[in-house]
C-alpha cells in the first residue's frame, strides 16, 4: 500500500468524513501491497462496512500453485483500514466447508467481538455470515486472523490499520510490510510430524563433524563438558524454530524472494513501515542494510523513538519504524528467519524493478548454558568453570569478551525488578521436559543468534512507553504462570497442564490491577499473547511499554502489569500456531 | 436516532449474550481439543547374511496411537531364514498400554507371544512389562521383563544410539542383551546373562520417514545359554551383515 500524506489529501479526507457520511472511514485499501500488487485482486468497500468472504482457492505462491484461505480473492487478505473513533463494522462470510473466524488482534473489543471459538463465540458455520461491531478506541498497526484450528497456517490472516483521530501518522508516506511463513504441506500434517518425529524440520543439528571440531578448538575435556549437559538433558542446542525453511516458503505481503515485493518511495520522505509478523511458526530478525530505523511504536501503541539497526520481531508482534532514505537508490528489506533457515527480501526503491544487495544468511546460532537458566554463578556449583563462548554471549556477558562499549551501553539500562521465583520440589510432571534452574530477566538481551552482531539491535530493555496510561495504581497481586514443555512429546503447556487438561480459566477480578509474572521453563522463545486486555511490560521503564504480545526467552522471567478492566473470558496462549494447538492454551476470565 | 439503534444493538447483544450465556456455550467448541494421532515404525526391517551363509528376513517394529500421555502399543520382532522350510519364527508380538511417567519415559504393560509362527505351534504366552523412552545422553531404550504362564521370568535390554554425521545420514551403535531371572529349559533360557547382540548400521535418509541402511552385528551367547548350544554342536557366537530399511508412516 502506498500511501503519501500530504496536506492536501488530509483536507481531502476531512471533507470526505464531512460530506459523504463516512465513506472513507472503513474502507479496503485498494492495492494495499502496490506496487507488485494489482494482479492479487483488490476490494474497496462500497459503504461505512467492510465486507470478507472466506475461501479455500487455488493461488501462485512463488511461482507453484498453493490452495491457501483467501480473504476477498487474496492471501494474505485485504489491507482492513479503520479510523481511531469510529465504529467498525465487518461482515465476515464463510465460504468455506469448515467453521472460521476472525480475531482483531489487539484490539480493544467486546467479548463477544473477539473473535475466538469456543471462548468469546461458537465460530462462524460454512455459509453463513458473522456481523462484527465494535468502537474503535485506538489506533495504530494491528492485524487479523482465524483462531479456528491450523486456518492461520493456510494464510488466513491479513493487515489492520487504524489511523489516529488527527489522521496525522508522524511521515510523508507509509507501507504495510506483513511477514509470514507458507508450506505446501498440509498444516495438520505438519502437527503431526512434529508430535511424532521429535526434529523433522530441523536440518541445522549438530553433526559429528562440528563436536571434532570443537575437540581441536578447545580441547576434548571442555567439549564433552560442553556437550554432556545438552546430553543428559536429551535437548539440542540447536533447536531454534520447530518449523524451518525446510518446509516454509517466507513471504513479505504474500511474495516470495523472487517476485520481490517493492515499496517505492522518495528521496527525503519520511516513510513510516509498519511491520507484522503474521507467522505460524517464525520469528524473523529484520534490517535494512544501509539505513537506520527509528521505532516509534510497539505492538500498535507509540514508543518513545529508539533508532536500532536490526530488530527481532517474535511472531504476533509489531513494530513501526520511520526510515528516512536520503539518497536515490534501492535498499533490501531483510527478514531473516531466527534459525537461519531462511529468509524473506523485499526493496525499497525509488522506481519499480530495482533491487539491492540480498546479504547472505547468518550462521546458524546455537543455544548456550542460559538456555538451561544456568548462570555463572551455577555452572561454577556443576565444577564447570569454563563456559562455552556462545552461552557467555547469550546471557548478556559478551563484555568480557571484548565488546566492552556494549557491555556499557547494557549497563545503563535500568534493569526489571528482580523477581525470587522457586520451583516446587515436584516440578510440573511429564509435560515439562525441563525447569528453569535460575530464571532472570533477559530483556536487554538481543536473543540468541544475535549476540555478537556489530550493529544496534533492539531490545525490550530499550522501549518506553511514549506517554503514561490511564491505569496509574500499583498492582495489588501477582498471577504467576510457568510456561511448560516436552518437545520429544510436543506437549506444551502452562504449568505442565495443556488446556484440555485445566480445571477452569484462570481468574481476574474485574477492576483489579495485578502483575502477571511468567517464567519460561523451556528451551524454546514463546510469544505470548493476552486478548482483550493491554500488558505493560515492566522492564524498568518509564512509562512502561503496553504490549498484546510478550516474547519469552528460554529460562526467561518477566513481569507485566494488567488492568483487568474487560469483563469476560478471553484467550491466552503462546501465539507459536503449533503450541497452540498442543496445548498452550489458557481462558482468562475477568469477573 | 442513531444512538437510539445503538441502544438497541447493545441491548438485543445483551440479550444474545445472556442467551449464549446460559445454554449455547455447551454447545460451542472447544478452543483446543484433545489430539491423537498414531504411527508405525519399522526401526529394522532387514536382510542379513550370517557368518554360516543363512539369509534371514528380520524385522523389529512398532506401532502406536494416542495422545501424549496414554498411547497404546503393539510391538513385534521376528525372522524367518529363506529356504529352511520352516515358518517365521516369532521373538516377540505385544499389545501393550502405555503411561507417560517421566518427560522421557513411558511405563507399559501388556501380553505377548513368541515361538513359531507354524499355525498349531505352541507358543508361549506372556506377561511383559516395559520401560520405553530416551535415557540420559539421548540412549533409545526398551527395557522390559516377561513373566510366562510358567513363571519364567526373563529380562532383556535394547538400547540404540544415533551419531549425527550429516543432518540426514547416521551411524547407529545397538546392544542388545537378553538374560533369565528363573530356568527356563523348556524355552531354553537358563537362568543368568543368555545373550548379547551388537550392531552398527549406517542410515540415510532419502526422507525423514525412509532411510535405508546397512550394517554389521555381532552375538554371542553367554553362560548356561552358551553350553547348553555348544552341548547342542551349536555356534556360540556368530557374525553378520544386513542391508534394510528404517521407515514409519
Amino acid at each position: 500500500m502506498e500511501k503519501p500524506i500530504k496536506p492536501g489529501r488530509r483536507r481531502f479526507i476531512k471533507s470526505a468524513i464531512g460530506t459523504a457520511s463516512a465513506l472513507a472511514l472503513a474502507r479496503i485499501a485498494p492495492s494495499w501491497a502496490y506496487p507488485t500488487g494489482r494482479s492479487y485482486g483488490d476490494v474497496i468497500a462500497a459503504d461505512n462496512a467492510v465486507d470478507l468472504l472466506i475461501r479455500r482457492e487455488n493461488l501462485d505462491i512463488g511461482g507453484r500453485i498453493g490452495r491457501p484461505i483467501t480473504i476477498n480473492g487474496s492471501m494474505p487478505g485485504p489491507l482492513i483500514r479503520l479510523k481511531e473513533g469510529q465504529r467498525a463494522k465487518l461482515n465476515v462470510t464463510n465460504g468455506m466447508m469448515e467453521d472460521t473466524s476472525i480475531h482483531w488482534h489487539g484490539i480493544i473489543l467486546p467479548e463477544n467481538m473477539d473473535g475466538v471459538p469456543g471462548v468469546s463465540f461458537p465460530g462462524i458455520k460454512p455459509g453463513s455470515t458473522f456481523h462484527y461491531e465494535y468502537d474503535v478506541q485506538q489506533s495504530g498497526t494491528y492485524w487479523y486472523h482465524s483462531h479456528s484450528g491450523l486456518q492461520e497456517q493456510l494464510g488466513h490472516l491479513g493487515p489492520l490499520v487504524i489511523d489516529p483521530a488527527d489522521g496525522d501518522i508522524g511521515a510523508d508516506r507509509e507501507h504495510v510490510i506483513l511477514l509470514s511463513d507458507w508450506t505446501f504441506e498440509d498444516p495438520g500434517e505438519v502437527f503431526r510430524n512434529l508430535t511424532v518425529a521429535e526434529g523433522y524440520y530441523n536440518y541445522q543439528q549438530r553433526t559429528l563433524s562440528d563436536t571434532l571440531a570443537d575437540i581441536r578448538r578447545q580441547g576434548l575435556a571442555k567439549t564433552w563438558q560442553e556437550r554432556s549437559m545438552w546430553n543428559q538433558m536429551r535437548m539440542s542446542a540447536r533447536d531454534i524454530l520447530d518449523v524451518t525453511g525446510s518446509t516454509y516458503t517466507y513471504l513479505i505481503n504474500g511474495r516470495d524472494n523472487a517476485t520481490n515485493w517493492t515499496a517505492l518511495y522518495k528521496p527525503g520522505e519520511k516513510i513510516r513501515l509498519r511491520i507484522i509478523n503474521g507467522s505460524a511458526m517464525s520469528f524473523f530478525d529484520f534490517r535494512i542494510p544501509g539505513l537506520e530505523m527509528t521505532v516509534v511504536s510497539a505492538d500498535g501503541q507509540p514508543v518513545k523513538p529508539v533508532t536500532v539497526d536490526e530488530f527481532r520481531i517474535g511472531v504476533a508482534e509489531i513494530y513501526d519504524v520511520i526510515v528516512t532514505p536520503k539518497s536515490d537508490r534501492p535498499y533490501t528489506l531483510f527478514a531473516e528467519s531466527m534459525d537461519r533457515s531462511g529468509y524473506v527480501r523485499g526493496t525499497l526503491a525509488t522506481t519499480l524493478g530495482q533491487e539491492a544487495a540480498v546479504p547472505e544468511l547468518r550462521p546458524v546460532p546455537e543455544r548456550g548454558m542460559a538456555a538451561m537458566g544456568m548462570t555463572h554463578e551455577m555452572s561454577r556449583d556443576t565444577g564447570d568453570m569454563n563456559m562455552p563462548s556462545s552461552a557467555a554471549d547469550e546471557s548478556g556477558m559478551a563484555g568480557h569478551q571484548g565488546h566492552g562499549g556494549k557491555m556499557g551501553k547494557t549497563q545503563q539500562r535500568p534493569s526489571a525488578p528482580d523477581l525470587g521465583i522457586e520451583h516446587a520440589s515436584g516440578g510440573h510432571g511429564p509435560a515439562a521436559a525441563m525447569i528453569a534452574r535460575n530464571p532472570v530477566s533477559r530483556l536487554n538481551e538481543p536473543g540468541v543468534g544475535l549476540e555478537d552482531v556489530s550493529h544496534r539491535v533492539l531490545v525490550y530493555g530499550d522501549l518506553i512507553g511514549a506517554h503514561p496510561w490511564p491505569d496509574e495504581r500499583e498492582p495489588e497481586r501477582d498471577i504467576e504462570l510457568h510456561l511448560t514443555g516436552n518437545m520429544e512429546k510436543y506437549m506444551w503447556s502452562f504449568d505442565g497442564v495443556k488446556y484440555t487438561e485445566v480445571d477452569g480459566p484462570v481468574e481476574f477480578f474485574h477492576g483489579e490491577r495485578l502483575r502477571l509474572i511468567m517464567v519460561n521453563d523451556t528451551m524454546m522463545d514463546h510469544p505470548i499473547h493476552l486478548h482483550g486486555m493491554w500488558m505493560e511490560l515492566e522492564n524498568g521503564q518509564y512509562p512502561r511499554p503496553r504490549k498484546h504480545t510478550i516474547s519469552l526467552k528460554p529460562s526467561e522471567v518477566v513481569s507485566l502489569q494488567i488492568s483487568a478492566d474487560a469483563l469476560g473470558s478471553w484467550a491466552f496462549h503462546c501465539h507459536l500456531l503449533y503450541h497452540m494447538k498442543a496445548g498452550m492454551f489458557r481462558v482468562v476470565k475477568v469477573s | 436516532m442513531k444512538k437510539l439503534k445503538v441502544v438497541m444493538f447493545l441491548a438485543l447483544a445483551g440479550i444474545t449474550n445472556c442467551l449464549l450465556a446460559g445454554h449455547a456455550e455447551d454447545d460451542w467448541s472447544e478452543p483446543v481439543k484433545p489430539y491423537r494421532t498414531g504411527q508405525i515404525l519399522f526401526d529394522r526391517l532387514e536382510f542379513t547374511r550370517t557368518d554360516n551363509d543363512a539369509d534371514l528376513i528380520v524385522w523389529d517394529m512398532l506401532a502406536w496411537y494416542g495422545g501424549d500421555r496414554n498411547r497404546i502399543y503393539f510391538k513385534s520382532e521376528g525372522k524367518n531364514e529363506r529356504g529352511d522350510g520352516e515358518p517365521s519364527e516369532l521373538e516377540s508380538a505385544e499389545i501393550l498400554a502405555s503411561r507417560l511417567i517421566a518427560p522421557f519415559w513411558e511405563i507399559q504393560g501388556g501380553v505377548g507371544t513368541r515361538g513359531s509362527m507354524a499355525s498349531g505351534a505352541d507358543r508361549e504366552n506372556y506377561l511383559v512389562f516395559s520401560l520405553f523412552g530416551t535415557a540420559p545422553y539421548r540412549f533409545e531404550m526398551d527395557n522390559s521383563f516377561t513373566v510366562n504362564e510358567d513363571g519364567d521370568i526373563a529380562a532383556s535390554i535394547e538400547a540404540e544410539y544415533d551419531i549425527r554425521l550429516s543432518q540426514v545420514s547416521y551411524l547407529q551403535p545397538r546392544l542388545e542383551v537378553n538374560a533369565a531371572l528363573t530356568d527356563a529349559e523348556s524355552h531354553e533360557r537358563p537362568s543368568g546373562f543368555n545373550d548379547v547382540r551388537v550392531g552398527l548400521r549406517y542410515r540415510y535418509e532419502l526422507s525423514r520417514e525412509f532411510a535405508p541402511y546397512i550394517g554389521v552385528y555381532w552375538s554371542r551367547s553367554l553362560g548356561n545359554k552358551a553350553d547348553l548350544i555348544r552341548d547342542q554342536g551349536g555356534d556360540e557366537s556368530e557374525t553378520g551383515m544386513v542391508i534394510g530399511v528404517r521407515m514409519w508412516f
